[in-house]
């Protein structure tokens, strides 16, 4: 055997045993929080009714940290549950893959504050999907391809807003738009995929 | 260079199959049939195989039950199966430490 055969394995083992760890770590809980979190911010978005476009980034940045705190102490409550450390090399190789692409995105934020909220939701579609498909590496591949529905969703609302025709348009105004895009998105896809792992690990058979 | 290390290589887990499953098992107190098989993308007959041969090593236990009226099929390391799977990783670091002088 040659040892760079072996450093290999080596490696092989270690990224197996971290994403063997983190799938034991109820990604599905998580996910129906983010998601449930989602869709029901949605539909409060749509009833407040908010005026200004900074309001709008202003109230899903809120939402953001919410759900952030939300899965912080779901992680948190299993770990101690499981007797292992919170803030485990799993975890922290996710988080920095996550990082960059969120960073990026909360900084074109900034700038795009009293831009289209469209565009804003666009962005963060984008930035999310790159994370997502970053930390999916570490973690069930199932997140990579979580990671690419959102990329495809932001490409085709991108592809739908250039070249539909504005008679065949869906009458909504901007802010109500960029609301449904994220409850659909940010709502839907995760509360879908929380689901199935749910339903997949509570009947899990042999053949 | 030092052949031992080469030579002590275990021969059951020193394949890609079973190795990832030993892998898997040994960072959880046990895991489901499906939960291998899908973490690890193997068909049905060639992960109950490679488990097969796990079991006859005495490297993996078999639980069978029923959950919801469903068979359910969950593996674990054995104490011999850790103390062998710790035995193959020192003896990689091993090599590897032997080709960086």
């Amino acid at each position: 055997m040659k040892p760079a055969q072996a450093e290999q394995n080596l490696q092989v083992i270690r990224t197996l045993m971290e994403r063997a760890t983190l799938y034991h770590r109820a990604l599905g809980p998580i996910m129906v929080l983010a998601g449930g979190a989602g869709v029901s911010a949605a539909v409060a978005g749509f009833g407040l009714s908010i005026g200004q476009r900074s309001g709008f980034v202003a109230y899903w940045l809120a939402v953001a940290v919410a759900v952030v705190a939300g899965v912080f102490l779901l992680t948190r409550r299993q770990a101690l549950r499981d007797r292992e450390p919170v803030w485990s090399l799993p975890t922290r190789r996710v988080t920095s893959a996550l990082a960059p692409p969120l960073a990026a995105g909360l900084m074109a934020t900034g700038l795009l504050r009293d831009h289209d909220p469209q565009l804003v939701v666009l962005l963060w579609l984008l930035a999310y999907a790159a994370g997502l498909h970053a930390a999916g590496f570490f973690a069930p591949a199932g997140l990579r391809y979580l990671g690419w529905g959102f990329a495809l969703f932001a490409l085709g609302t991108l592809g739908y807003a250039l070249h539909c025709p504005v008679s065949a348009r869906v009458s909504l105004s901007s802010l109500d738009a960029a609301h449904l895009l994220m409850g659909v998105s940010f709502g839907g896809f995760h509360l879908l995929y929380g689901l199935y792992l749910l339903l997949d690990q509570r009947h899990a058979n042999t053949p | 260079m030092n052949p031992a290390p080469f030579q002590n290589l275990d021969r059951v887990i020193h394949e890609a199959g079973r190795m990832a499953i030993m892998s898997l098992l040994a960072a959880n107190a046990e895991l489901s049939f499906t939960a291998i098989r899908d973490t690890l993308k193997m068909t049905d007959g060639n992960l109950a195989m490679h488990i097969r041969a796990l079991q006859q090593a005495g490297y993996v236990g078999v639980t069978k039950s029923f959950q919801d009226r469903r068979r359910r099929t969950t593996c674990s390391l054995t104490a011999a199966g850790r103390r062998a799977f710790d035995k193959y990783i020192d003896t990689l670091a091993e090599i590897v430490r032997q080709s960086q002088g």
